[in-house]
């Protein structure tokens, strides 16, 4: 790779990093403001204002069809979607990760079996898996979110086997093999950091998954219970009101789409900034 | 720096939004309905329709989707409802009832064949009010129990002797339990049902559509259209635009009355507003602790504020009725007097129970009408000190087996769609409710039983006093919503029985 080629992808890894990073940032920041303050009660249902116009009165964002104060709900409803999305993620990352790296590195029988049972969980629909939670568990945001996280393990799981068996031939790893490295040591120290970065995407990716799962989920009476908001729940209950009133459409929707999109760009920058053949180059 | 910088952004950016407006757009679609009929022919209609059913056998499963699409169109009974609730001539010409008005003597129709190609007699009267004892798995057979014997005089003429005189038996028998069968027309039910009526089945795509056929050899008025589709839609949103885009003539009922705008200022719409025999009542468990205590059971009446609730939660269509008994039924009285709007009385009647910091599990049905008012009532409970948790339960088989079936909540919210059904909430202690008062279940054997004279009187007797007795909230009576293409006639304004009536649809040459 070439120098000037080099340092433009350093710029750029650094901006998509502050542009994701300001809207995460923002996201955070709604979330964790709404636990101290919001401009009104965000469940409180007022039949003598509803459906008040955004950008006058008290109401900045307008109110909906009950009457509450969408701003407060949008923020509010930050938090879900971040507790939804870190939850789901989590647990996806947590367990897929080594599952598929113990495959990849593995191999054989043991691996394959890892794998199999792998694609019979991809294979389970995931709303079922969350409604089968539900059932046993009582229906709760948190059960929303598990079954979530579990469904997408697959996902992780796979990512990482791939990436794992293509670094498991590296020279690096040859040798460090040779030199008789433990396989823990091996796995932390040399597959880890290089897989690390299609990992963060595959997050990012599922991040958004979840938040749109979520919204399914609520609707189904198994995820976040009404009143509180979600913004999927708020982008759900706006429908009805498309035609009439579409901005209730608007902000939830705007809202999902910028967190996304700041996931993405986040991850995005992580990975260029965490990938080692890249550092190098700085 | 900047330039690359803006391309990444606008690019990704781009791409995240199509995404959210398409989750958005998609979300509000109609699922590209294969349905019929534009404005020129008239030979078929397509009607929305909420719930599929999961059969089409009503003696064995229960819910209102199967006698909705099969009852009056598919199966009939010797006598029926109008479109005004009155009892009218079926299968049966005519009959007469004994003095000690003890037994009814049908006069049956000579002409009336099932589409199995059997003809209609008394033999298929006995058989099919004898299996309702029998063979039927609905709680809702219990409406036969008062039948003591059936008996065919002749071929045209079937006698039913009641065990003592009831003046709901006749009206009973306008519903699902009164629907004659064939003899050999029985074996598969819930696929292949086998009526007199004007309609036979000739197709059902699970998850899409019931499409009705006119029967050839049909005995009576011979309906206008030859097929109508019955289009079931999982989502009110989905609905609205299948009629927009043409896909289906009418919506049977608006689950979105806030959307119902689109409609309304259109002339290539009609919108039909009315009445149904749906009460939307707030459940209360009066057998467990706290809602034991009448006093509390008030309290909560009088928190809510049921004007504002229809406005919000359902656009102010529907009726605030304060009772279980709609204005189409002859023992309707305004009961909105007996607990009104009160916080204040709310307050102090919870502090004379010695309840403060009240909390209750409010299960309600995940249908869009229970979820909506949940919100407000949750809203205004928090207003007198109560905290009510909502748990949507997935509708039918979570709601049916963990409230109707277990009765474990608190409080729920359901629309009860079944005409004259004051007896079978409040009369039956082993009823979801579990609702217990000696005085009301008198009463109700009393109208039954007692002559026709005292039959309101008494009826309205027992439904104060279980509005009294505050052993339920009355949210609002379900409005009948019907939107249709306009110059499709035979509508029902007011919706008053179990069947959607689509005999008598039609729709002028356009």
């Amino acid at each position: 790779m070439s120098a000037p080629a080099a340092r433009r992808r350093v710029r750029r890894l650094n901006a998509s990093m502050v542009v994701g990073g300001a809207l995460v940032g923002l996201v955070v920041l709604a979330a964790l403001v709404s636990f101290v303050w919001t401009p009104h009660d965000p469940v409180h249902v007022d039949p003598a204002h509803r459906l008040a116009p955004a950008f006058g009165g008290d109401y900045l964002l307008g109110t909906d069809k009950f009457g509450r104060d969408v701003l407060s709900r949008l923020m509010v409803g930050a938090r879900t979607t971040l507790y939804v999305g870190i939850v789901a993620v989590g647990i996806a990352a947590v367990l897929g990760t080594p599952l598929g790296m113990l495959a990849g590195m593995v191999g054989g029988w043991s691996g394959e079996l890892v794998m199999r049972a792998n694609d019979l969980l991809f294979a389970f629909p995931a709303l079922l898996l969350a409604i089968m939670l539900g059932a046993v568990f009582g229906a709760s945001a948190l059960t929303a979110m598990v079954a979530i996280g579990v469904a997408t393990i697959p996902a992780f799981a796979r990512v990482a086997r791939g990436q794992t068996l293509s670094v498991m031939h590296t020279d690096y790893v040859l040798a460090a093999r040779s030199a008789g490295r433990s396989r823990l040591a091996i796995a932390l120290r040399h597959v880890l950091p290089n897989i690390a970065s299609i990992l963060i995407v595959q997050a990012s990716v599922s991040f958004a998954i979840a938040i749109l799962a979520e919204a399914a989920l609520s609707f189904l009476g198994f995820g976040t219970r009404p009143p509180t908001p979600s913004w999927g729940r708020m982008l759900q209950e706006s429908q009805e009101l498309l035609f009439s009133t579409p901005r209730l459409a608007f902000w939830p929707g705007l809202a999902i789409a910028l967190a996304v999109l700041g996931f993405n760009l986040l991850g995005d920058g992580l990975r260029d900034w965490l990938d080692p053949k890249l550092r190098e180059g700085r | 720096m900047t330039r690359p910088l803006l391309r990444l952004v606008a690019g990704r950016a781009t791409a995240v939004l199509a995404t959210a407006v398409l989750a958005t757009a998609a979300a509000g679609c109609s699922s590209g309905s294969g349905g019929s009929s534009g404005g020129s022919s008239v030979k078929s209609l397509s009607v929305g329709f909420v719930a599929e059913p999961s059969n089409l056998d009503f003696t064995t499963t229960d819910g209102v989707a199967i006698p909705q699409a099969m009852l009056v169109n598919v199966y009939e009974g010797l006598v029926k409802l109008d479109q005004d609730g009155k009892i009218v001539p079926l299968l049966a010409k005519s009959w007469d009832i004994s003095d000690d008005r003890k037994t009814y003597t049908f006069h049956l129709q000579d002409n009336a064949t099932f589409t199995n190609g059997k003809k209609f007699t008394a033999d298929d009267v006995v058989f099919s009010l004898n299996r309702v004892k029998t063979d039927w798995k609905v709680s809702l057979k219990s409406a036969m129990d008062v039948v003591s014997s059936v008996e065919k005089k002749d071929d045209t003429t079937a006698v039913v002797t009641l065990a003592k005189p009831s003046n709901s038996w006749l009206y009973k028998m306008a519903t699902r339990v009164g629907a004659m069968f064939s003899r050999d027309g029985i074996a598969d039910l819930a696929n292949t049902p086998v009526g007199t009526g004007p309609y036979k089945l000739e197709s059902w795509k699970r998850g899409d559509a019931i499409t009705l056929a006119a029967s050839p050899n049909y005995w009576g008025t011979k309906p206008k259209l030859e097929k109508v589709v019955l289009k079931y839609f999982k989502d009110a949103t989905a609905m609205n635009n299948a009629l927009l885009t043409g896909g289906i003539d009418v919506i049977s009922t608006v689950q979105a009355p806030e959307s119902l705008q689109q409609f309304t200022n259109n002339s290539k719409y009609e919108v039909i507003e009315g009445t149904t025999t749906g009460e939307v009542v707030l459940s209360f468990n009066n057998s467990k602790a706290p809602l034991n205590d009448k006093r509390v059971r008030q309290a909560i009446r009088h928190a809510i504020n049921h004007k504002t609730l229809v406005e919000t939660a359902w656009a102010g269509r529907g009726q605030v009725i304060g009772g279980m008994v709609p204005p189409s039924d002859p023992w309707y009285e305004d009961l909105t007097g007996v607990t009104p709007y009160d916080p204040a009385k709310a307050k102090a009647l919870l502090a004379e129970a010695g309840q403060s910091n009240l909390k209750l599990r409010l299960r309600i049905a995940n249908l869009p009408y229970a979820v909506a008012a949940g919100q407000v009532v949750k809203s205004q409970l928090a207003e007198v000190g109560i905290t009510a948790d909502i748990e949507p339960l997935e509708f039918p088989a979570r709601w049916l087996d963990v409230v109707f079936k277990q009765a474990d909540y608190d409080m729920s919210i359901i629309n009860h769609v079944e005409p004259r059904d004051l007896g079978a909430l409040f009369g039956n202690p082993n009823y979801y409710l579990r609702y217990n008062n000696p005085k009301v279940q008198e009463l109700l054997a009393k109208a039954d039983a007692g002559p026709e004279s005292d039959q309101i009187a008494a009826m309205k007797e027992a439904a104060r006093l279980v509005s009294e007795d505050a052993a339920a909230d009355f949210l609002f009576l379900f409005p009948n919503l019907i939107v249709a293409e306009t110059g499709v006639t035979g509508l029902p304004k007011n919706l008053v029985s179990e069947s959607f009536d689509l005999t008598v649809l039609a729709k002028a040459k356009g």
